[in-house]
């Protein structure tokens, strides 16, 4: 194509309107990623008049042009016009150039600096929010009124619970937002209803992420983001802060690298650009195949005993001995998930030496041989060992943190989070400033649960003593679900083997017989009734956009959600720090805060306890159970009452710094928590344990009955059969998926940003130059990816014998069976992904690489193993973003 | 990137000399023949407010070699870099399409990347501060990275063997308005 013919997708303005001096200013942080960059809105009338260049005209309080680093650059991205009070306004977010945590600076992503994008503008892509409630009626959704909508899902929901029990009425909801939102839901599913069948967005089930680490004792948010700045050596497992996390690379990894020397060990199968810079500055790649992590772990930690670089003293302090083990101090109380792990003997030692001889006497741990298992050379697993480990010339030791994400604990979750924590606990790692452990997190962390989850409930039962919660998919998929409300995720293409879960919902949906097509409110009730009762089920929808297909295929009833800056909320990031998200326009058309919805509805189910009258009212009820949690922030209301104010007016004044939890009260003083886990801490106020905060032993210890850690074996044969079902087969490829840097989750506000559009019109594959040439495929040309093999465990599964429910044990029990799924993209050839591996998208709405992704849980723990598929991949055509120059493109990103 | 001649701050006087020598500050109303898919003539009529520079020679270009050059003035961050890519690429002049011309600061946060030209692989970047990179095949769109805008891009006439710039689409990092370089 000739150049003639090329016009930028996205063509912005050349100039912007400043804001003047006397525009109104309001804090919040960023919507997206766990960093949660502070932000600054500015708010002005749209008639003007605007500021001006000079620093006394504008509310910047700058000079333009500004000068490199000047942080709060208001591009066209930054800038667009809202409505509040019926006014319309010209609005400019940008990262907070005065922030002093976090962003300092004012440093922001790609994702987070477009984000006044995502405000609602009638003139722009955000024209199609959702604004009224709706009614699906002869399968045309149609606008109704709040009561009208609500009566009827409130009348269907006392029909289920009355007739089907509360485990056929489910909730899939999101752990991502805010507290008051996240403790509504909770409220409404588990302390009004009380059902065990609820499920977060990113799980099948309420469960740990990172069970491992629980199980040994690390708090799995237990860091400072400036422990990234002070390490010696950073291992970063299953993640690339630069693609996903941006301002802890920008800030704080760059910190390290550049004014520490700082060295980075990645495990990634992809070279990503924080890789090649890594490499770079001479730090390490470990281009592992997917799922292959334990036995380098093993092997690393191997090299290290072999020198006897471990830190014998902190092993000596803090972790559990013959004794202690032997007791029961150190394992957990029965009926835990600690229990049930340790029945069988599979994963506890005896303390250190048990634990080394174990290790020693594995066949995985042999660098050699994790080195075959993980594809990589074994040379690197010894530079690993000694870049983490070696004491320094002088014999200090060296300050190292690990840090991890999917990529780990989404391929194999109880070994790959057992054995990079047992590392962790040889390197002394926790608690110490640049000697963290810890999560880097996707989302942010505005979980708030109002009541404890049901266990007793929940039917699934597993060999032993312990229950599991419900795998909400698979009893969607039973068909023991009447009702659900879904809020705020897309549910099907977040979920693993997703092609076989969406022909669940249709089943029980569309394709029942009950279908509604009258406008009459009882006739409405009354055939969602007949569905319910004749094995169907009813969906509703609580979202910012009609999402297809929960949305638009399968909801009865979608009801319009407020979102970020229509709504004062607060959330904590992942260094648990505390802030309130300011309110700076109104929601469209009849939207409400999910807080209220969930309050409209229970109050028509009849439930006590909902008449909350503004968002601070919620925030302050939800305080106290957030008390000896990681991010305890009941003190902001304890002292808010004492000082007469709204606790969200007193998060306000701390602005974007926030506060840093878990909070405590020292007298009428707020104390905050810099990191867990910090056995050196002297600011412990005496107030004892229990009270409006409680002392979580985490704060001065680690999170087990001793206050130390747990070194647990992590055998790889109980791996090895679903391992080996997964490995590639003949011409199939690896298909691991994780985020890109341009993008934030399902592309929900990317997809209406034609700056970002531009750049990711549709799903890419990562592929590597010598797979693709054996297919004929070219960077630009569309690939079909696709299984027949993609296992999905179905019906419910009692175990009774050891074994039973491991991968072979459920194959033989006819638990298993074999669905096709999916999905296309374009192929993006490059070196940077490992010979062996493609890499797509996470979450692409129209092609879901999860639909090739197993269903089948891990069995100890309940999560998805995400990033393990494997799939034929071919050539279907060619693209038209092969040649044009207005969309996507195809250029190495490891370019440094 | 030669420090001693051109910075982001603005151009020396030497570099500053030869543009106006060039004809710099003539306001141009030609039919843009390099981005005709966007419109000519409205285009023409946004561009109507920029300066028509000389910034070069399509016959003095060597491919791969970034020729700096500042616009619209010599103001901050007017830095901005002619280079003939080799390839075809959006908004390219000459026979081959292929010569383009950005302003080459970070749309990020503004560092100069003028010396960041990745020779084969039509790239700008890493950005010396937070490593993204840029595509100048596709209208400086971002490949990977942080910044919040395309790099602008100069539009390019060619009459002759000289070389035009005649506007720019997008704005230039650190400015309210491209035209507007001092408060």
């Amino acid at each position: 194509m000739s150049a003639k013919d090329s016009s930028p997708l996205y063509r912005p303005q050349d100039k912007v309107p400043l804001p003047p001096a006397n525009a109104e200013v309001f804090t919040t942080c960023c919507d997206y990623c766990v960093v949660a960059c502070g932000m600054k809105v500015y708010r002005w009338p749209a008639g003007g008049p605007h500021g001006g260049p000079k620093k006394s005209q504008n509310a910047l309080k700058k000079d333009y042009p500004l000068p490199p680093l000047a942080g709060g650059w208001i591009g066209p991205n930054q800038v667009t016009q809202a409505t509040y009070r019926g006014k319309l306004y010209n609005i400019a977010v940008v990262a907070d150039p005065d922030a002093k945590a976090v962003n300092i600076g004012g440093t922001h992503s790609i994702r987070g600096g477009c984000i006044a994008q995502k405000v609602y503008n009638p003139r722009s892509p955000t024209r199609d929010r959702l604004q009224n409630p709706m009614v699906r009626v002869n399968d045309i959704l149609m606008p109704v009124s709040w009561d009208f909508a609500l009566d009827i899902a409130a009348e269907v929901s006392k029909h289920v619970l009355a007739n089907h029990g509360e485990d056929a009425w489910a909730m899939k909801y999101y752990s991502y937002q805010f507290f008051e939102n996240t403790y509504a839901a909770t409220k409404l599913a588990l302390k009004s209803i009380g059902t065990p069948a609820i499920a977060e967005h990113d799980h099948p089930s309420r469960v740990d992420a990172a069970p491992g680490w629980t199980d040994i004792g690390y708090d799995i948010f237990g860091a400072a983001y400036e422990d990234f700045a002070l390490a010696d050596c950073i291992l970063l497992s299953g993640t690339d802060p630069y693609e996903s996390k941006t301002t802890l690379w920008e800030h704080w990894f760059l910190e390290g690298v550049n004014a520490h020397k700082t060295k980075l060990i990645f495990v990634n199968p992809r070279r990503t650009t924080g890789v090649a810079y890594a490499e770079k500055n001479g730090g390490l790649h470990l281009d592992v195949y997917p799922g292959s992590d334990t036995p380098v772990h093993m092997a690393i930690m191997r090299v290290i005993l072999e020198n006897g670089w471990e830190d014998g003293e902190f092993i000596k302090n803090w972790t559990n001995n013959f004794w202690e083990t032997d007791s029961g101090f150190g394992r957990g109380t029965r009926n835990t998930p600690w229990q049930w792990r340790t029945t069988w003997g599979m994963f506890q030692t005896n303390g250190f030496e048990d634990w080394k001889k174990w290790l020693l006497s594995q066949e995985e741990s042999k660098p050699e041989v994790a080195a075959r298992i993980a594809g990589i050379d074994p040379k690197k697993i010894v530079l690993a060992a000694e870049m983490l480990a070696k004491p320094k010339p002088n014999g200090e030791r060296i300050k190292t943190t690990i840090c991890m994400e999917k990529g780990n604990y989404w391929s194999n979750n109880y070994l790959n989070t057992v054995s990079i924590g047992d590392l962790g606990v040889i390197l002394g790692c926790g608690g110490r400033p640049g000697q963290a452990i810890t999560r880097l997190g996707g989302h942010q962390r505005g979980g708030s649960s109002a009541a404890p989850y049901p266990m007793m409930k929940s039917p699934y039962k597993v060999p032993g003593r312990r229950r599991l919660e419900i795998d909400l998919d698979r009893w969607v998929e039973s068909g023991h679900v009447r009702y659900a409300q879904v809020i705020g995720t897309t549910w099907i293409q977040s979920m693993a083997g997703s092609s076989a879960l969406q022909d669940a919902f249709k089943r029980y949906t569309k394709l029942n017989a009950h279908q509604v097509r009258t406008l009459d409110k009882n006739g409405i009730v009354e055939t969602l009734k007949k569905r319910v009762d004749s094995g169907g089920m009813v969906v509703v929808n609580q979202e910012i956009y009609l999402r297809d297909p929960i949305g638009a295929q399968y909801a009865d009833i979608v009801l319009p959600a407020a979102t970020w800056g229509e709504e004062d909320f607060v959330r904590a990031n992942g260094e648990r720090r505390v802030r309130l998200y300011s309110k700076f326009y109104d929601a469209p058309g009849e939207a409400l805060p999910d807080w209220k919805i969930i309050a409209l509805l229970a109050q028509k189910m009849g439930f006590e306890g909902y008449d909350w009258k503004d968002s601070n009212e919620v925030f302050e009820e939800s305080c106290r159970f957030s008390r000896g949690s990681r991010i305890d922030h009941n003190a902001i209301r304890v002292i808010a009452r004492r000082k007469g104010m709204r606790a969200h007016d007193l998060l306000r004044t701390y602005g974007t710094t926030g506060l840093q939890a878990p909070l405590l009260i020292d007298g009428e003083r707020i104390v905050e928590t810099k990191r867990l886990h910090d056995y050196q801490r002297k600011d412990i106020p005496d107030t004892g344990p229990e009270g409006m905060t409680i002392h979580n032993k985490r704060l001065l210890a680690f999170n087990s009955h001793t206050g130390k850690l747990n070194l647990l074996k992590s055998p790889w044969r109980h791996w090895a059969d679903f391992y080996g079902f997964m490995q590639p087969k003949g011409e199939e490829l690896w298909v691991t998926s994780g985020r890109i840097n341009e993008l934030w989750q399902s592309g929900f506000d990317d997809e209406r940003r034609p700056y970002v559009r531009q750049r990711w019109p549709a799903n890419f594959l990562e592929i590597h130059p010598e797979d693709a040439k054996a297919r004929g495929i070219e960077s630009g040309d569309w690939v079909a990816v696709e299984s027949d093999r993609v296992p999905v465990q179905t019906g419910m599964n009692l175990g009774v014998k050891d074994g039973e429910l491991w991968f072979d044990g459920l194959m033989k029990r006819g638990h298993i069976k074999l669905a096709s799924g999916q999905f296309t993209a374009v192929a993006v050839v490059t070196p940077a992904i490992k010979q062996g591996v493609t890499f797509t998208n996470f979450l692409e709405m129209n092609s879901p690489a999860n639909s090739i992704v197993p269903r089948v849980p891990d069995p100890i723990t309940q999560n998805y193993r995400f990033k393990l598929a494997r799939a034929s991949v071919r050539r279907i055509g060619e693209s038209p973003y092969k040649r044009e120059f207005a969309r996507m493109s195809f250029k190495r990103r490891d370019l440094v | 990137m030669n420090e001693n001649e051109s910075g982001p701050g603005g151009a020396c006087m030497k570099r500053r000399a030869f543009l106006f020598r060039s004809g710099a500050a003539a306001v141009s109303t030609v039919v843009l023949p390099a981005l005709p898919g966007m419109g000519g003539e409205a285009l023409a009529a946004e561009m109507a407010r920029y300066p028509r520079k000389k910034i070069g020679r399509l016959s003095v270009l060597k491919l791969d070699a970034p020729v700096i050059f500042n616009y619209p003035d010599s103001g901050p961050s007017s830095q901005s870099v002619l280079v003939k890519l080799g390839v075809p690429a959006g908004g390219g002049i000459g026979p081959g399409e292929d010569v383009v011309a950005f302003n080459s600061q970070c749309t990020h946060m503004g560092a100069p990347m003028a010396g960041n030209y990745q020779a084969g692989y039509q790239v700008l970047g890493p950005c010396a501060f937070h490593q993204t990179l840029f595509d100048l095949t596709r209208h400086g769109m971002v490949i990977a990275g942080h910044a919040t805008e395309s790099l602008p891009q100069v539009l390019l006439e060619l009459k002759g063997d000289d070389i035009f710039a005649v506007g720019l689409i997008g704005l230039i990092y650190g400015r309210h308005d491209n035209l507007v370089s001092k408060a």
